[in-house]
């Protein structure tokens, strides 16, 4: 185990009642977690334990090798960064003051960005590849480019781990393959922790290292995509027909494929 | 310093200056016929007693009075509109100026029935007090109505059922300082004392500092509740510092003027759209300038159109101001 590592052990989570229980995972720096299952199997609640948005029922989490439970909050925001589902609806403000956002953790007492703020944040610009809409209206540019957005907004905060909740939903492919180029991009560049979430399961073995299925109240697998998308194990953790799983295995892995070369193409 | 910045603090300095300029001529107007070169003489102090009286005891304090509470109502406006995530709040539609004015004419009546005068502090501990009880029902309804355009027809009706139990309670009550209470119920810098004007302005000024304060948190704010907290703003103390100052600053409004409508909501949208921001550390030194400047804009036009019957501040204000928020509803919702 690297000291650096992210680890979750024995993690319960739940608002009132607990949803998940007895979550353990290492990832390292850099590493990809997928976090797969169906609608309300808890993805989200594990992810928002991790934000400390919700408290955790038990268990320990280490954010890059410390115990979240001494870090406090202003600390915390400058090691882990998010990317939610939720829309934000800032108003009058340019793409580029909201990545500026994310520097919050970083200002003084007014929030006032210094020299090194904005040329961190130019930086990010660049490397994220949105000069063209920096000065847009957030609320007025696609949903595909407000992921940048918010991504870059993430990376702004200079985090060692990243949580993407659902990064590519109601995107289209191109949007789907341009993100996830991405994150995978910056998890090995910068050597981000990404933790995240998704539905479209084709698009995992591209581009997560570690895949862990979560269904039942429990952690049905975990392992490698190979380990995760084998034999019938689709079937247990999506209660799907019995004889499908191996089917959708197989085609699931045909397309992961074309995404992957797909991937190869991308800047 | 960036281009926008250097724009936004140019215009901070021209309603600084125009401000200035609205208050020496709220100083001129009135039935008295002073005039420019009057009003200089006075502030030389080679002015006679008369006039010296009036401008110093009458006009100075009103329209100082005007310019502190209407900076504090729109900044009081603004903070809630963070708070609530929405252009369309304000003390006055959501019904805590009119809570505010309930419990100070419950107690105005009480005390005075027994004949006991109150205070400045007495009259803002008792607006305090009422704005928030009423924004107590407002946060109560919000858990349940999510909805915000519902949340503030409820707001307007929390408003309604106040003022109707505040003209229950003027009617019927005995005392010939009633009539006082009566101007006051309506909204009106009229006979603002110098006393008032000083307890007014340590209040305000002291609820502006901690507004400072919180700027930078209440930035982090405007991205969510989710976002604010992993920036590591701590979000309960947050939102409670929100209420206090916002409740503070609109209590202190309702304390000395009344309740005063539409300044809290109107202005601070014309700022955004005039600062194109809404950073509060640019929104409220922008907030307290403007809404100085057309509060006492409106108390000039209250008090001198129709001299010398004087209008209520809210019916001058309701005219200028209404517009304003329905084209924003007409912008957002078109």
């Amino acid at each position: 185990m690297d000291k650096y590592s992210t680890t979750i052990e024995n993690l319960s989570v739940g608002y009132t009642d607990i949803v998940v229980s007895d979550v353990n995972v290492n990832i390292a720096p850099g590493e990809i977690l997928a976090i797969i299952g169906p609608n309300g199997a808890g993805k989200s609640t594990i992810l928002k334990t991790i934000t400390k948005q919700i408290k955790k029922k038990n268990g320990k989490i280490y954010i890059a090798g410390k115990d979240d439970n001494n870090i406090p909050a202003k600390e915390l925001a400058k090691r882990l960064s998010m990317v939610m589902t939720t829309r934000i609806h800032p108003e009058l403000m340019s793409c580029r003051e909201v990545i500026a956002s994310g520097r919050y953790p970083y200002t003084g007492r007014l929030g006032i960005l210094s020299d090194k703020d904005n040329s961190i944040v130019d930086r990010i610009i660049s490397l994220m590849n949105i000069e063209n809409i920096k000065d847009k209206d957030f609320l007025k540019i696609s949903d595909g480019q407000r992921q940048r957005v918010m991504i870059a907004r993430a990376l702004a905060q200079e985090p060692e781990i990243m949580i993407l909740d659902e990064p590519t939903s109601y995107l289209d492919i191109m949007y789907k393959l341009e993100i996830l180029s991405i994150i995978k991009g910056l998890s090995k560049t910068n050597n981000i922790t990404m933790i995240m979430t998704m539905h479209e399961l084709e698009f995992v073995p591209a581009i997560a290292d570690k895949v862990m299925a979560v269904s039942d109240g429990k952690v049905l697998e975990i392992g490698s995509p190979k380990d995760v998308f084998s034999g019938d194990k689709l079937e247990q953790i999506y209660h799907l027909k019995k004889g499908t799983g191996n089917i959708m295995s197989d085609g699931l892995w045909q397309y992961s494929k074309g995404i992957e070369e797909s991937l190869k193409c991308q800047k | 310093m960036q281009n926008k910045t250097k724009k936004q603090v140019a215009l901070i300095l021209i309603m600084t200056i125009l401000l200035i300029i609205i208050m020496l001529t709220g100083l001129i107007l009135g039935s008295a016929d002073i005039g420019p070169s009057g009003l200089i003489n006075v502030l030389l102090g080679k002015g006679d007693v008369l006039t010296t009286d009036i401008i110093f005891s009458i006009r100075l304090p009103r329209v100082l009075a005007a310019v502190i509470l209407g900076g504090a109502l729109s900044v009081s406006g603004f903070m809630l509109q963070i708070f609530f995530g929405n252009p369309i709040a304000g003390p006055y539609v959501l019904g805590i100026s009119s809570g505010a004015k309930l419990i100070v004419a419950l107690v105005m009546v009480f005390l005075l029935g027994n004949g006991i005068i109150i205070s400045s502090f007495g009259m803002i501990c008792a607006a305090f007090a009422g704005s928030l009880i009423s924004m107590g029902i407002v946060l109560l309804l919000s858990g349940k109505v999510k909805n915000m355009s519902m949340l503030v027809v409820c707001g307007v009706m929390i408003g309604y059922i106040c003022s109707a139990i505040t003209d229950f309670v003027v009617t019927f009550a005995e005392d010939s300082n009633i009539v006082n209470l009566h101007n006051w119920s309506l909204g009106s810098f009229s006979g603002i004392s110098w006393e008032n004007v000083f307890i007014a302005f340590l209040f305000v000024i002291v609820s502006l500092i901690f507004a400072f304060i919180i700027s930078k948190p209440m930035s982090a704010y405007q991205f969510g509740e989710e976002y604010a907290a992993n920036m590591g703003v701590n979000i309960k103390k947050l939102r409670i510092l929100l209420i206090l100052i916002s409740s503070m600053l609109s209590a202190t409004v309702t304390a000395f003027a009344g309740p005063i409508s539409f300044v809290g909501i109107a202005v601070p949208h014309l700022m955004r759209m005039a600062m194109k921001t809404s950073k509060p550390l640019v929104m409220l030194p922008a907030c307290f300038i403007s809404g100085a400047g057309i509060t006492l804009i409106c108390d000039c036009i209250a008090r001198t159109a129709f001299a010398p019957t004087e209008l209520s501040i809210s019916s001058v204000t309701a005219v200028f101001l209404a517009p304003v928020v329905i084209y924003m509803m007409e912008v957002r919702h078109g």
